[in-house]
C-alpha cells in the first residue's frame, strides 16, 4: 500500500471513529456509576503519590456506597467534574453540600486545625467514610478513637465506659462532656464545656439530678449543689480560679471510676495522693503526721483529707462554723477525748458556737499532728509551753499541768480530782436529801397551820 | 381585809440593799453560768444565744462576779462595824447568826413537830433554816468566787498554783454553783416564800417590816424578848407603803419565777 493512502485511510478511521464515538464522547461527560466502576471496582487500581512507595489506593466499593448514606446519589453528586476516563479529580468539597454542618466546623478544634493546617488534623472522611459515608447517628466511639485511642482505651475502663458496656444508656460518652464532633473545643477554649471552669456544669447535667444518682447508686446525690458552695466550686465559679479544682482534678476525666475501686483518684487509700497534687505542701506535712503514718500502714481507721474536709462541702478552715463542726469530726474516732473535752471551759464554749476558745487542732495541730510521744508533737512536754501561749501568752510551766481531758470519774489517772469531786457530790446528794426530807416533812404542817390561821380569822400575808 | 396590827422592822435598809445585791447578782449569774454548764442542752444554747451568745454572756457573768464580790465585801465591812463598835452578841446569844446548841434542840423539836410529837419550836431572830441559808451564801461566795477568780485569772494563779488547780476549780465552781442554784431556788424558796404560811411571798426582805401576827408566828422568842426587855418600840414601823407592797411583788415574784424556770429545766435535763 503506497505510504499516501495508508495516511488516508488512517485519517478516514480517525474521523470516522471520532464521528462514531461523538455519542460516546458525550456519555463520557456525564458518567454512570457504572462508568466509573467499570474502572474503580479495580481493587488494585491506585495512583502514584510525591512520596514512592506510597501509592492511593482509587479503589471503589460499589456495593458499600450502594448502602451508604449516599448512596442514592450519582458519582458526579461528589465528583463534579469527573469524566470517563479522566485525570486526577480535584479533592471533593464536602461543604458544596453540606454547607452548614450542625455546630459549625470553623470554631471547633477539629476544623480549627484544618484550617490552621496542623497535623493531624481531622478531615470530614476521617470520621464519616469516604464512598462508605455513615451518618452521624451511626458514628461510634470507634470513630473517635481513630485519633483519641489512649483516651478511649482509658474511658472504656472508666465508670462512664463501662456502664454504658452493661448497655447503660444514660452513662456519658465522649460527646457527653466534649460536646458534638463539629463544634467540639479544645479544653483550652473557654467555651468548651470541658474548659476548667465550665466544667462542673457539665458533669452537673447529668449529676446535679439527684433521681440520677438513686438510679445508679451513686452516694452522694446533691454533689453539684455542695460542690458549687464548697471553697473549690466558688473558686471556680466566682473567682474564675483556673487553680481551684473541678471534678476532673478529683476525679480524673476519660479515667473516672467509683471510689471503691483501688485504681480509683479517689479510693481512700488514693486520696491523700490526689488532694496532694494542689496540696503539695499539705501532704508533706500529712504523709509524716500520725495519722498520715498509719493510713500508709493501711490502717482504715486513719483519717484521709476527706474525713475532716469532707469531699464535696469542704469549706474554709478559718471561719468559725468549719472549726467548730470539725472537733465533731475527731470525736469520731476519739470519743473519750471530746467528752472529756466537752466537760472543760473550751469544750463547752465552743459547743455554744465560740471558736476563739482552743479546739483540737489548736493544741494538737492538723496534719503535723502527733502523738505526744513523739517530741516534734505539740502537746510534748517540751513544746506544751509554748502551745498553751498561743492563747495564753503568760502562761507557765506550771500552767501547763492543768488537765484538759481530765475525767473526774476515774480514781487511778485523777485521784486527785476524783475525791474532789466526790465531795461535791455527796455535797450536793446530802444536802439536796436532807432538805428535801425537811420540806417534804414540813409541808402538810404548814398547811394546817396556813389552814389554822385562817380559820381563826387572821389574813394570809399578800 | 382586817387589821394585820402594827408593823415591826425586822431588816434596815443595808439589810435590804444587800438582799436586793444578792438577788440581782445570783439570778446574772445563774442566767448566764447555766447556759455554759447545760451548753449540751437545747435550752442552754438558746439561753445563752438569747443573751448575747457565750461571749457576752462570759462579759456579764464576770460583771454580776463582781457585784457579787461587792455584796461581800459590804457585809463583811457591816459585821467589821458592829465589831468595832462594840456591838454585843454578834458572835454569839439570840441575835447573832452563828449556830449555837439550841439550833440543833429547836431542830430536833421542828422534827417532832413535822412528826406530830409536840408542838412547833418557838423560834427566836434567826430560826436554824435561815442560818443555814446565811452560810449557805456565805461558804457559797469563798469557794464559787474564790473558784471563779481562779479561772478568771489562770495564767496569774499557775505563777503559784499547779495547773490541775484549774481542773479541781471547773469542777468546784460548777457543782458548787449548781448546788447553791438548786438550793436557793427550791429550799430557800420554799422556806421562805412557798410554803403555805408564807405562800405565795413574804415581802419582808423587801419592806423591812413585819406585821405583829407574823413576827409573833414566826419569830415568837424574838417577839417576846423584845416586848419583855420594853424594845418593841424600838423598832416599830409604819406599814409597807403601797409601792413598797408592790414593788416587792414585782420583784419577788420575777425572782421566783425566774428561779423556778431555771431549776425546773435542770431537774428536767437530769431527769434526761
Amino acid at each position: 500500500m503506497p505510504q499516501g493512502l495508508r495516511r488516508a485511510l488512517v485519517a478516514a478511521a480517525v474521523l470516522g471513529g471520532a464521528l462514531l464515538a461523538a455519542p460516546a464522547a458525550w456519555a463520557a461527560e456525564k458518567p454512570t456509576a457504572e462508568d466509573c466502576l467499570a474502572c474503580h471496582a479495580d481493587r488494585d487500581l491506585k495512583r502514584e503519590t510525591p512520596r514512592p512507595g506510597r501509592p492511593v489506593s482509587l479503589f471503589v466499593d460499589g456495593a458499600a456506597l450502594k448502602g451508604s448514606a449516599h448512596g442514592g446519589l450519582d458519582c458526579l453528586a461528589c465528583h463534579t467534574t469527573a469524566t470517563a476516563p479522566h485525570e486526577r479529580l480535584p479533592r471533593v468539597r464536602c461543604a458544596d453540600c453540606h454547607a452548614a454542618v450542625p455546630g459549625g466546623l470553623a470554631g471547633g478544634a477539629h476544623g480549627s486545625r484544618r484550617a490552621q493546617a496542623r497535623a493531624p488534623a481531622p478531615t470530614c472522611t476521617a470520621c464519616h467514610g469516604t464512598h462508605d459515608v455513615r451518618p452521624a447517628a451511626a458514628l461510634s466511639i470507634d470513630t473517635c478513637a481513630t485519633c483519641h485511642a489512649a483516651q478511649v482505651r482509658q474511658y472504656r475502663e472508666s465508670i462512664h465506659g463501662t456502664s454504658r458496656g452493661r448497655g447503660d444508656s444514660e452513662a456519658a460518652t465522649c460527646r457527653s462532656c466534649h460536646g458534638a464532633a463539629h463544634g467540639l473545643r479544645a479544653k483550652s477554649d473557654p467555651r468548651a464545656p470541658t474548659y476548667h471552669l465550665n466544667l462542673p456544669r457539665t458533669c452537673a447535667t447529668c449529676h446535679a439530678d439527684p433521681e440520677l444518682a438513686k438510679r445508679h447508686n451513686i452516694a452522694v446525690g446533691a454533689v453539684y449543689q455542695l460542690y458549687m458552695d464548697s471553697i473549690h466550686g466558688r473558686a471556680v465559679t466566682r473567682s474564675g480560679l483556673l487553680v481551684a479544682a473541678n471534678c476532673s482534678d478529683c476525679h480524673g476525666a476519660h479515667d473516672i471510676k467509683p471510689r471503691t475501686e483501688p485504681t480509683s483518684r479517689v479510693f481512700r487509700a488514693s486520696i491523700p495522693v490526689t488532694c496532694g497534687a494542689c496540696h503539695a505542701g499539705v501532704l508533706a506535712e500529712y504523709v509524716q503526721s500520725i495519722h498520715g503514718r498509719e493510713a500508709a500502714r493501711g490502717n482504715a481507721g486513719a483519717p484521709v483529707c476527706t474525713d475532716c474536709h469532707s469531699a464535696h462541702q469542704i469549706r474554709r478552715t478559718e471561719a468559725a462554723p468549719w472549726q467548730l463542726d470539725v472537733i465533731r469530726e475527731c470525736g469520731t474516732c476519739h470519743a473519750e477525748s471530746l467528752r472529756t473535752y466537752r466537760d472543760t471551759f473550751h469544750g463547752k464554749v465552743t459547743t455554744l458556737g465560740l471558736a476563739r476558745v482552743a479546739k483540737c487542732a489548736d493544741c494538737h495541730g492538723s496534719h503535723t499532728i502527733q502523738p505526744a510521744s513523739d517530741p516534734r508533737s505539740t502537746i510534748a512536754t517540751a513544746n506544751l509551753v509554748a502551745t498553751c501561749r498561743q492563747c495564753h501568752p503568760a502562761a507557765t510551766p506550771k500552767f501547763t499541768e492543768f488537765q484538759p481531758h481530765a475525767d473526774p470519774t476515774n480514781r487511778a489517772r485523777f485521784p486527785g480530782l476524783y475525791y474532789s469531786w466526790l465531795f461535791m457530790t455527796l455535797l450536793l446528794v446530802g444536802t439536796f436529801s436532807f432538805f428535801g426530807l425537811h420540806t417534804l416533812l414540813w409541808l402538810p404542817r404548814s398547811l394546817a397551820e396556813r389552814l389554822g390561821r385562817r380559820r381563826s380569822g387572821a389574813p394570809p400575808e399578800p | 381585809m382586817s387589821d394585820p396590827g402594827p408593823y415591826y422592822f425586822r431588816f434596815n435598809l443595808y439589810h435590804r440593799i444587800l438582799h436586793g445585791m444578792v438577788i440581782v447578782s445570783f439570778l446574772g449569774l445563774a442566767l448566764t453560768g447555766l447556759p455554759l454548764k447545760f451548753a449540751h442542752t437545747g435550752w442552754g444554747a438558746g439561753l445563752s444565744h438569747a443573751l448575747g451568745g457565750p461571749f457576752t454572756t462570759g462579759y456579764l457573768h464576770r460583771l454580776f462576779a463582781i457585784v457579787t464580790f461587792i455584796y461581800f465585801g459590804l457585809h463583811l465591812g457591816y459585821v467589821a462595824r458592829l465589831v468595832l463598835q462594840r456591838r454585843p452578841g454578834v458572835f454569839w446569844g439570840p441575835d447573832s447568826m452563828v449556830p449555837q446548841p439550841h439550833d440543833l434542840v429547836q431542830f430536833s423539836q421542828h422534827v417532832r413537830y413535822f412528826l406530830g410529837l409536840g408542838p412547833r419550836p418557838r423560834f427566836g431572830r434567826w430560826a436554824y433554816w435561815e442560818k443555814f441559808d446565811y452560810w449557805a451564801v456565805f461558804w457559797g461566795v469563798a469557794i464559787i468566787g474564790g473558784s471563779g477568780l481562779l479561772l478568771w485569772f489562770p495564767t496569774f494563779f499557775a505563777r503559784s498554783l499547779p495547773g490541775w488547780i484549774f481542773n479541781v476549780a471547773i469542777i468546784v465552781h460548777s457543782d458548787e454553783a449548781l448546788l447553791a442554784v438548786g438550793f436557793i431556788f427550791t429550799i430557800h424558796f420554799f422556806n421562805g416564800h412557798l410554803r403555805p404560811e408564807k405562800f405565795p411571798m413574804d415581802p419582808v426582805i423587801f419592806t423591812g417590816r413585819v406585821s405583829e401576827e407574823d413576827w409573833r408566828h414566826e419569830h415568837p422568842e424574838e417577839y417576846e424578848r423584845l416586848r419583855r426587855e420594853g424594845r418593841l418600840a424600838g423598832v416599830a414601823a409604819d406599814p409597807p407603803p403601797l409601792w413598797m407592797r408592790n414593788f416587792s411583788r414585782v420583784v419577788g415574784f420575777s425572782a421566783l419565777a425566774i428561779g423556778m424556770i431555771l431549776v425546773w429545766l435542770i431537774i428536767m435535763t437530769a431527769l434526761g
